[in-house]
């Protein structure tokens, strides 16, 4: 257990990429222990990813980039400056109202930070915002990624500790706009604090402008519903519904309904149990082809190679740790590493919430610095026993988990989002810090809410039955 | 930092204006500096996308899919892996941990960058003579839905292996050549960002 504990975090932390350091220690492990022949890693590498739910995985990073390409970026963010620009605060709070439509169509966190991370930056420092203010609103923002579904911890999770990424997904729902609130809050209080102005004049048309958008995206599940109700098929139900609403957009040129359709088209599918979470990322990828080729016509056969360029490599440096830990997590099973903790856990406590507030210590520490698949992939087959035991749900435990390693991405000292960030916006380390430091309160403050309140993960799920 | 904050003044923005900051953020396509195995990847990749589009199709909209379409995915999306691991390896863009190196002495982070260099380069080589060992073991298995043999899968992810051993020695290489790897300088290997990409 040493050699493999110990040998995987001393190699990760002298900078052997993760995976080839899981792959080294499980190798040490056998050498010395014996137990299995090697060529059984062969056999577990390979298995390790022939499984059908991280198909999804692909196709939520590549339905995520080619949104990037398909003409929606500026319409999204033009949307968000209609909607919130007018309150105090207002580029921040676009930043954050941006981020959150964008977790809707991505699944991950790092990515969402340098991308669209880049620009929100830049253009909150153009309009007078100091830089720290910018880097930490993004930072805080892009935790949101893969809590609001679709998102890629929650299907590796969903993988490892066998739970369901329907419920997993929904269960992101009210936690995500929780999160959101939170930190609308906190930049209306600094807003309050440091006198910042609106930066949009308020108009009431274009509020009301904003509010149809989100009332013709919402009116589409609606009409769906209804047709059904009445008796027609799912299918003419759907294209009928879609039809229109495509009809309504290029009519009266609305800025962010076909982007606002992604996650309507992901979340109601998997909800009334029409898509798996592979046919849903497929569905979004369909929509954001055809939102690039077809609507907008922004893409070309360049841009179109370079985003399946960017999917493979993110793809694969995912996968690739799947793959090794699939080896890694079996042998610590196999050499009581998990019954070790169990029962050291269960010696110090078996109360619920003590046990949880000492794996949220935990989760905290191990996110900022490993990387969250990697942590993911360690942490389920050695806490999974213990959550199931103390009789949490595997769902609530799954969004305290990602939470937490979202959240380890980005407080100091070692948070890799916090890293990004300080490249993209040139910024020192120190200074970076110093600048999330603030906006960990809001995320503080949800995460405790979401631990402590199973009720707010778990009540979406339980209402759409896809949790007992 | 908060005397910053108070002396912020903004300026309006306006609906049109964000839109176009963001439009006009896009950098230039540039597709040059991708080996042969990454284009063999991408038509994978496109042949994977192409399997489940059918089985959703044939699924949602005949009624009646086709049992082959999710094997012949699945397949692929191993192949995507290990050949996109390949570039990882060229591009250092496997997930790795770099914070050693901002406590280091130079010369100490060089020395510690070439171990890694090593370390990985044996695991590499390890790796595909574990995949070749074990593909001659299985050597007669076939598909399930079609019937092919598995052999050539197999091969292919050998190939991956020694295609990564390879890339990774010759990254070894550069690395020496240049003085520094990702681990000392990740900045260094990002992507440009957009002020420089428009030379601003």
């Amino acid at each position: 257990m040493l050699i493999l504990l110990g040998g995987f975090l001393l190699l990760m932390v002298l900078g052997v990429p993760v995976a080839v350091s899981m792959v080294a220690a499980s190798l040490a492990y056998l050498a010395v222990h014996g137990g299995a022949p090697d060529v059984i890693v062969a056999q577990r590498m390979i298995a390790g990813v022939e499984s059908f739910p991280l198909l999804a995985v692909p196709f939520f990073i590549l339905a995520g980039n080619l949104m990037n390409i398909a003409g929606v970026t500026g319409r999204i963010y033009a949307f968000a400056v209609d909607l919130v620009g007018w309150m105090r605060g207002g580029l921040a709070q676009v930043n954050i109202i941006g981020s959150v439509i964008f977790s809707g169509m991505s699944g991950t966190a790092i990515a969402d930070a340098a991308g669209i991370g880049t620009i929100e930056i830049k253009a909150m420092k153009d309009h007078g915002y100091p830089i720290e203010v910018a880097v930490g609103v993004t930072a805080a923002s892009a935790t949101l990624g893969p809590i609001i579904p679709p998102s890629l911890p929650f299907v590796i999770y969903g993988m490892m500790a066998n739970v369901s990424i329907g419920s997993l997904f929904l269960g992101g729902v009210i936690p995500g706009v929780l999160m959101t609130l939170f930190m609308m809050l906190t930049v209306w209080i600094f807003a309050r604090i440091y006198g910042w102005g609106s930066d949009a004049a308020f108009s009431f048309r274009k509020i009301a402008g904003a509010m149809l958008e989100i009332g013709v995206v919402l009116s589409f599940p609606l009409a769906v519903y209804l047709l059904t109700k009445g008796g027609v098929s799912q299918n003419l139900a759907i294209f009928s519904s879609l039809g229109i609403v495509l009809a309504l957009d290029y009519k009266f040129k609305f800025s962010a309904v076909m982007a606002l359709m992604t996650p309507v088209i992901l979340i109601g599918g998997m909800t009334l149990g029409w898509f798996t979470p592979t046919e849903a990322a497929v569905a979004a990828v369909m929509w954001s082809l055809f939102l690039g080729l077809v609507r907008y016509r922004s893409m070309t056969m360049k841009s179109l190679a370079k985003a399946t360029f960017d999917t493979i490599e993110t793809t694969a440096s995912v996968l690739f740790i799947v793959t090794a830990a699939s080896i890694f997590a079996w042998l610590l099973t196999v050499s009581q590493a998990a019954t070790a903790l169990s029962n050291l856990i269960f010696s110090i406590t078996d109360n619920k919430h003590v046990f949880l507030v000492l794996v949220n210590l935990l989760m905290l520490f191990v996110g900022c610095f490993l990387d969250t698949i990697a942590a993911i992939t360690i942490l389920v087959p050695i806490l999974l026993p213990i959550v199931l035991k103390l009789g949490i749900d595997p769902v609530h435990f799954g969004l305290i988990m990602t939470l937490n390693l979202m959240i380890g991405l980005l407080h100091p000292p070692l948070g890799m989002v916090l890293f990004v960030l300080s490249r993209v916006a040139k910024l020192s380390v120190e200074r970076t810090t110093m600048a999330i430091l603030p906006w960990l309160i809001p995320l503080f403050a949800a995460l405790i809410a979401i631990t402590f309140v199973p009720e707010i993960t778990l009540w979406l799920p339980k209402y759409m039955g896809m949790v007992r | 930092m908060a005397q910053d904050i108070q002396q912020a003044k903004h300026t309006p923005i306006s609906t049109e204006e964000i839109a176009r900051t963001f439009d006009e953020a896009e950098v230039p396509v540039d597709l040059t500096g991708h080996g042969t195995e990454d284009w063999i990847t991408l038509v994978i990749f496109w042949l994977m996308c192409g399997c489940v589009f059918l089985q959703f199709f044939t699924r949602y909209v005949l009624n009646n899919s086709f049992a082959w379409t999710e094997e012949i995915a699945l397949f692929c999306l191993v192949a995507v892996v290990f050949l996109g691991s390949i570039m990882c390896v060229r591009t250092s863009r496997h997930i790795q941990v770099d914070f050693l190196y901002r406590y280091l002495s130079p010369k100490a982070g060089r020395m510690l960058a070439t171990l890694v260099d090593l370390v990985r380069i044996f695991i590499f080589a390890y790796l595909a003579r574990l995949v070749w060992r074990y593909s001659a073991i299985i050597s007669d298995e076939r598909m399930t839905t079609i019937d092919f043999p598995k052999m050539p899968f197999f091969m292919m992810i050998f190939a991956a292996f020694v295609l990564m051993l390879l890339r990774s020695i010759q990254v070894m290489v550069a690395n020496i050549k240049r003085g520094y790897s990702v681990l000392e300088r990740p900045a260094a290997f990002d992507a440009p960002g957009i002020d420089e990409a428009k030379g601003a």
